[in-house]
């Protein structure tokens, strides 16, 4: 088990150094630079050239990887151009905002969802099926945006609230928190619950029509027995996988929920740094998006280890 | 000549008796009106679109920066409504025959945040530490005029200049820099330290900064000018969302918002307890006829565009009622310093003349030409259709480019643009808007290859003449040539619209866009 955990690691230790690279770069073909946007119309030459020397701009592009991935090495990310503030500090508190978000909306949609695909895979084709397959398909079909939007438009007209627009952390006030929240939670959980039910469903539905499920029906095995030891435990895998999916889709950036919603979240951080070329963050943000997806990825392999005993015979 | 706070002022309306002595005091010129009877405290919560990327006023140019840190930072001057500098924490001035020396007596028993008294060193130092380039600051090109700056007295302060340049006291204004606690950079992360704590001498000082959320600022106990401000808070809430920023508003989660686009201002005008307001603007939208792509080369060729551009319907479609149609001033400038559009030529359409200037220039058979327009200006688009339906009447088939923001200002500052729209402002003197953008290289940057010599030269003697009255008629002159050889065709001037709750007493807005009149702002509830 240990080994397994450690060839992981340096193959995530790999890919993660080879992602940095191809975020260095990618992110300097975007066409107009730091400086440009920042003289915008204003300053001259030579104030211009001083910025970009200040910046370590006027370097070739190695020689910036080189320094850039040297401090990261040690803890350091930087300082961002654009703010002035230590990157660090700033891709952590939005990741923080951004992972409660993942974490709520994964509980939420697997409350909700998995549930829904169990009942209306057990009870295939019947009504109750038909209507959880009708919550389903709008769920997938409404933009998260529109819904969002609409749950804001929607409530302020009916009742006159509107969602508060400082965020407090939990750890301040958990019920400023869920305020703050729900809205934001709920858009998201919409889709992602609809795409769990849909998917557990489907599932669900296979494992009643295997062979050993059929047995056990045949030899008179009580129906909550072949639930829990035949259908779910092979659901489970999936549901896993599944559950990993939603928290990378999550935590890789839900920039128009944390827009409509003013939330200070990782999607939002990126997309500034990205509209005012503020490399170090926009690298910063992408590091810890890569790494997080990685982390998410390696615990999702080892609960496959835990859940199916097979997958430890190596 | 001795300049202070009332002869400024006189200065400003730019009546004959420039210099004679207005009565009463004039305060209230700065900030904006005083209320009679304002109610004292409360917190005001202002919605911002656009939020601040940082809070330092020496090394953020962004102008999402300036709207806001203004409340917290301040110069030595301060950008009167009417395009005249007036003392801030100077007090007078007195300017060399030469008009190279600048001695600016200061303002006494005013105190930073930090709880210092500000000193003619403080002055020195923040002055010095801006225009040096090797700090790294984007406003160092404006203060490179300076040659040195140094401390006479406690309170007098001596600015050495190159060459006379009248616009002096607009640059030590509040767009960039300010006067801090003398050493504030010596430390390696002041820098991100601007963004917890404010050091400047403004009415509010800062509380917290949270980037994507919010920016709290609360009065300054020890503020110089007695009585002000009127709040004891103001929370900027940063909501990137027109729809979102509608919603809080009409919740009553947000007091005051500026809007940008007009359709925003029609969703939320007509609603019980909101009340919008219009203000006239610096800023101007403007074709931009770069002589560097043929055949905008051929004055000719341009002349026939301006007379083929009709800006009224242009506004309309763009901005509809929200806007001002100008000449060659912004709107915010036009009475201070503009000349009135009877009086130049080519602001009248008339098709005409241009068929009759195209075919003359050879190109009576019509050609192609290309506009180039920038994504997320959400005016330009309507504005583009209407200006390719009024040239396709002198025969002129325009293709609409749209390009990120990025690479039009690389195009732009490069000289590559060639047909474009622009939108852009400055501080409301006619040096700082004219002379960067129209003196031809190397000392201006002369954006649109314009490469005029008689426009050059004027733009040298209106910064060189320090008399209101003179400066005028050189600025007169110099729009004269501007409207006849068409570098640009300034459009119109967006307003600046305001929607407040009806609880918000005396807001006003500046015509910079800034933040001003928050100082003067007190909650009635």
């Amino acid at each position: 088990m240990a080994s397994y955990v450690l060839k992981r690691i340096g193959a995530s230790v790999l890919t993660a150094f080879i992602a940095t690279i191809l975020v260095f770069l990618v992110v300097r073909l975007v066409p107009g630079d730091v400086v440009a946007q920042m003289m915008g119309q204003a300053g001259g030459e030579a104030a211009e050239r001083s910025v970009r020397a200040f910046f370590g701009l006027d370097q070739p592009v190695y020689v910036q990887y080189f320094t850039w991935i040297g401090n990261v090495l040690q803890g350091d990310l930087g300082t961002s151009w654009a703010r002035g503030m230590p990157v660090s500090d700033m891709v952590g508190s939005a990741f923080m905002v951004t992972l409660e978000i993942g974490l709520v909306t994964l509980m939420v949609a697997t409350v909700i969802g998995v549930p829904l695909g169990v009942i209306s895979g057990i009870y295939e084709g019947k009504a109750i099926d038909t209507v959880i397959q009708a919550f389903n398909l709008l769920g997938l079909a409404a933009p998260v945006f529109w819904v969002g939007l609409m749950l804001l438009v929607g409530v302020s007209s009916l009742i006159g609230w509107s969602p508060p627009l400082r965020f407090v952390p939990p750890s301040r006030s958990l019920a400023d928190n869920f305020a703050i929240l729900v809205m934001p939670v709920a858009s998201l959980a919409l889709l992602q619950a609809a795409a769990y039910s849909q998917f557990v469903r489907q599932n669900v539905v296979s494992a009643l029509h295997q062979e050993y499920v059929r047995t056990a029906v045949a030899k008179g095995v009580p129906v909550r027995l072949i639930f829990f030891k035949h259908i779910l435990r092979n659901v489970m895998i999936p549901i896993v996988t599944f559950m990993g999916l939603i928290l990378i889709q999550v935590l890789g950036g839900v920039v128009i929920i944390e827009s409509l919603f003013a939330l200070p979240g990782l999607g939002r951080l990126l997309l500034s740094a990205i509209e005012t070329r503020d490399y170090p963050v926009v690298q910063g943000a992408l590091l810890v998006v890569v790494v997080a997806a990685m982390v998410v990825n390696l615990l999702v392999d080892l609960t496959y280890r835990m859940i199916d005993p097979r997958l430890r015979v190596q | 000549m001795r300049h202070t706070l009332r002869t400024a002022f006189a200065g400003a309306l730019l009546c004959a008796t420039a210099f004679a002595t207005v009565p009463g005091a004039l305060a209230e010129d700065l900030y904006g009106p005083k209320a009679e009877n304002p109610t004292m405290g409360g917190s005001l919560n202002m919605g911002i679109l656009v939020e601040p990327p940082g809070l330092d006023p020496f090394h953020q140019a962004a102008e999402a920066r300036i709207v806001v840190s203004l409340l917290m930072y301040q110069g030595l001057f301060y950008e009167g409504a009417g395009g005249e500098a007036l003392p801030l924490l100077a007090e007078s001035y007195d300017v060399s025959d030469d008009g190279l020396v600048y001695t600016i007596k200061l303002r006494d028993g005013v105190k930073f945040h930090t709880g210092q008294d500000m000193t003619a060193d403080d002055v020195a130092y923040s002055y010095n530490y801006i225009r040096d380039p090797e700090h790294g600051s984007p406003g160092a090109g404006d203060f490179a005029i300076i040659d040195s700056v140094e401390a006479v007295d406690p309170l007098t302060v001596k600015f050495t200049l190159s060459s006379p340049n009248a616009s002096l006291p607009m640059t030590l204004g509040n767009k960039y820099g300010a006067v801090v606690p003398a050493g504030t950079f010596d430390d390696e992360g002041a820098k991100n330290k601007l963004n917890f704590q404010s050091v400047g001498t403004g009415p509010f000082k800062l509380v917290e900064f949270n980037p994507n959320s919010n920016l709290l600022m609360e009065r300054f106990e020890d503020y110089w000018e007695e009585g002000a401000p009127y709040l004891d808070e103001i929370n900027f809430a940063f909501l990137p969302n027109s729809a979102s920023m509608l919603v809080a508003l009409k919740n009553g989660r947000i007091d005051l918002v500026k809007l940008d686009r007009p359709q925003d201002v029609e969703q939320v005008s007509g609603v019980d307890g909101l009340t919008v307001e219009r203000w006239a603007s610096l800023n101007q939208k403007p074709i931009d006829l770069g002589a560097e792509t043929k055949p905008l080369d051929d004055v000719r060729v341009r002349q026939a565009i301006a007379l083929a551009v009709d800006r009224e319907e242009i506004k309309n479609a763009s901005v509809g009622e929200y806007g001002k149609v100008i000449g060659t001033m912004p709107a915010g400038m036009a009475d201070a310093w503009g000349v009135p559009t009877a009086d130049l030529p080519n602001m009248t359409r008339d098709v005409e003349k241009a068929k009759a200037l195209l075919a003359e220039a050879g190109l009576g058979d019509g050609f192609d030409l290309k506009l180039t327009i920038i994504n997320g200006y959400d005016w330009m688009d309507p504005a583009a259709v209407t200006l390719k339906q009024q040239l396709a009447e002198i025969g002129i088939d325009l293709s609409i480019e749209k390009v990120d923001i990025g690479v039009w200002i690389n195009n732009f500052r490069s000289k590559q643009m060639g047909l474009t729209f622009n939108d852009w402002a400055s501080q409301p003197d006619p040096n700082l808007l004219f002379y960067r953008h129209f003196h031809k290289a190397p000392e201006g940057a002369d954006f649109r290859n314009w490469n005029n010599d008689e426009a050059s030269q004027l733009l040298d003697d209106g910064r060189a003449e320090s008399d209101p009255a003179k400066r005028k008629e050189i600025y007169a002159e110099f729009q004269k040539v501007m409207a006849e050889t068409v570098p640009t065709i300034m459009l119109f001037s967006a307003d600046h619209v305001t929607v407040r709750d009806e609880g918000v007493k005396n807001f006003s807005q500046h015509p910079t866009g800034w933040y001003y009149g928050l100082v003067r702002t007190y909650l009635d509830e």
